[in-house]
């Protein structure tokens, strides 16, 4: 078991609102069935997934966390058709992608998925709004600066958008970074630590902007963290330790004891 | 879009300006290969090329036009009989011994020409006039010259001891690869060619036997009488002449002209003025090695600029490698990446070739002014340098592409 503060998580819930993966009745966004991914060094063999399944539903915001070293940044390259596993299905938005050709996995990302990285991954010779931008660009939608500016004006940045990211603080770049991640509007966003490099009162900040993005538009966020400060934002939680899925926790909603 | 590439590249303008010097380095070091090398031949043949001639009458065993054994000057009333010939003119080509006012020998080079004459002297005279040369042992220099004939205010000088007055200079006809020229009349071409510096030994029997002797170098201007410096002798039919310059009638199949001369002028080659030009130059190109010498020095520079440009173009994606990395993320095919690569790199060709051009252009123009060497950059030439340094650059993008290809794009998770 981790160390994870899960009453912080469900608040003063009861702990028989605590259940286990309940059974799913919306659409769900991810599917992941069986992931193993063994890594092979001379004669040894390193598991550093096994057997994971998970399901994220549409529209939920669903935390993936556990110690370092657990597999979870692993897990959602894997669930981001970055890394191909070894064994083992993804279902995004009800398509396997584990059988997608490399460019036409590029082409489903650029499509249907945005990121947010633990260390910005901003273009740092670019500007806030040209950051932004380069994501419509890469999806084909005109009118790029007007929509970038009306995406950093979403995130409380309207007026940052000719500052380069040398000029923002560690929660602007990430709200920068937001903006650039929902540029297009994807059904899934990705979030790597995305309140590792911030601080408490930023981080907070992040994920409650990232929880109202999701909720108001019905998008899917799935966020790997080890921050406990943001449990209480989840809809779900799934902990992972080394390798392997060791506890699957929903938030009750109320009147379902 | 923003130029992601061009935003790289000005990221750090520091880095960028020693990247541009490389590469400018290297497009100036082609340039001026390139530059020397079109220079260079068209400067082996630029007396040609200013001569109006149809055909040239040369000896058979002409090699190039500075290096030829004579004719008998009764070719030219030979010339003249063969039906279709509109003009015929002597030229002559002498080496001389020029001395100048401060003692110092050069060789030089004395063409003889005759200066009523319309088939020669095409070229253009920045001071004095062609008639000038009428007047005995003067001559006009070739511009850029002045400083390898030692020559002063007075512009005066001598060859094989026959003096020589300087009264006119030619723009633009002084070979690279040759002595000063100097343009004299026929006769005081043929005066300085047969100029020349006679010696002799005396030598007295001592009464042991012994042999004491002198030797004594006299110089022999041929003509000089009594003391006095006759004018040169006219150009009889037994003088060796170097070429009669034909003009064809109007309208006469220079095919058949040719073979006419031919048939009137025994061991001699008529060419066309291209065809003497490009034996010229073919000469100094292929046969003296300079040519390849010079290409060597274009390829080194091509082969320099590419290695500085390949190193740049991966270091800067080295640098900036977690940022094609959240592309590739993001969903951008390799083609886009490729594409800012690419950009990247024509970039850097266009702002290092720009003001490479200009060092290049300003560097040919004074070296022409100041030593008289022609560093010939046409707009061809300037042409190929650009298209040699895109290829030079897109080339040295290889390296860079195969990097971001091999990107594992889950680079983007690991902080």
């Amino acid at each position: 078991m981790t160390a994870i503060d899960f009453k912080r998580f469900f608040g003063k819930m009861a702990p028989s609102s605590l259940s286990p993966v309940r059974v799913m009745t919306k659409e769900k966004a991810i599917v992941a069935s069986h992931i193993n991914l063994v890594y092979r060094n001379g004669g040894e063999e390193f598991k550093a997934l096994q057997d994971v399944s998970l399901t994220v539903k549409s529209g939920e915001v669903h935390l993936l966390m556990g110690p370092s070293g657990s597999g979870k940044t692993t897990l959602l390259s894997i669930l981001a058709g970055l890394l191909t596993p070894t064994s083992g299905q993804v279902h995004l938005l009800g398509e396997e992608i584990t059988q997608f050709s490399r460019p036409h996995l590029a082409a489903f990302r650029l499509q249907h998925l945005g990121f947010i990285f633990q260390g910005f991954n901003l273009f740092p010779a670019l500007t806030a709004c040209e950051n932004v931008e380069v994501a419509f660009h890469l999806k084909g939608i005109h009118q790029a600066r007007k929509k970038a500016i009306e995406l950093l004006d979403q995130v409380g940045l309207a007026d940052r958008c000719n500052n380069r990211p040398q000029d923002l603080s560690g929660g602007q770049k990430q709200r920068v970074a937001i903006a650039r991640a929902l540029a297009g509007n994807p059904q899934l966003i990705m979030a790597d630590e995305p309140t590792a490099a911030l601080d408490s009162q930023n981080g907070h900040a992040i994920i409650e902007l990232l929880r109202s993005l999701a909720k108001t538009s019905g998008r899917t966020v799935l966020i790997v963290t080890h921050d406990p400060r943001i449990l209480d934002v989840a809809d779900r939680v799934t902990d992972l330790e080394d390798g392997k899925i060791v506890t699957k926790l929903t938030k009750a909603k109320p009147g379902q004891h | 879009m923003a130029s992601i590439a061009r935003k790289n590249l000005f990221e750090d303008i520091p880095r960028f300006l020693v990247a541009q010097a490389g590469i400018m380095f290297a497009v100036s070091l082609v340039t001026i290969q390139l530059g020397i090398l079109k220079g260079f031949s068209r400067s082996t043949a630029i007396v040609i090329d200013y001569a109006r001639a149809d055909l040239w009458v040369a000896s058979k065993e002409m090699v190039a036009f500075e290096l030829t054994s004579p004719l008998p000057a009764d070719y030219i009333n030979k010339s003249m009989a063969v039906t279709g010939v509109d003009r015929a003119e002597i030229l002559l080509v002498r080496a001389g011994r020029w001395r100048g006012p401060d003692g110092k020998l050069s060789p030089a080079r004395v063409f003889g020409f005759n200066p009523d004459g319309e088939l020669f002297a095409g070229w253009t005279l920045s001071d004095g006039t062609l008639k000038a040369i009428k007047q005995p042992y003067t001559a006009i220099v070739a511009s850029g010259v002045q400083k390898s004939l030692g020559l002063d205010e007075n512009r005066t000088g001598s060859i094989g001891g026959l003096p020589v007055t300087i009264v006119g200079t030619a723009e633009d006809v002084q070979s690279n690869a040759s002595s000063p020229f100097l343009f004299s009349s026929l006769e005081t071409a043929n005066a300085y060619g047969d100029a020349e510096i006679n010696s002799s030994i005396n030598c007295i029997r001592q009464a042991s036997g012994d042999l004491d002797c002198a030797n004594s170098f006299k110089s022999r201007p041929l003509g000089q009488k009594n003391g006095e410096l006759a004018p040169p002798k006219p150009l009889s039919l037994s003088d060796p002449i170097s070429y009669v310059l034909i003009r064809a009638k109007p309208g006469q199949d220079l095919g058949q002209l040719k073979q006419r001369l031919l048939t009137a002028l025994p061991e001699t080659q008529i060419l066309t003025q291209a065809e003497i030009a490009a034996v010229t130059r073919n000469y100094w190109e292929v046969r003296t090695g300079v040519g390849f010498i010079l290409g060597l020095g274009a390829t080194v520079g091509f082969i320099v600029g590419m290695v500085v440009v390949g190193q740049i173009l991966y270091a800067s994606v080295t640098d900036h490698l977690r940022e094609f990395g959240t592309l590739k993320a993001m969903g951008a095919s390799n083609g886009v990446i490729y594409r800012i690569i690419i950009e990247q790199s024509l970039w850097m060709a266009i702002l290092g070739y720009i003001p490479s051009m200009g060092i290049c252009l300003t560097l040919g123009q004074w070296t022409q002014m100041t030593r008289g060497i022609m560093i010939l950059i046409e707009p061809s030439t300037a042409a190929a340098v650009l298209l040699l340094t895109v290829v030079m650059c897109m080339g040295s993008a290889i390296f860079a592409v195969q990097k971001v290809t091999r990107l594992d794009p889950a680079i983007v998770f690991k902080a």
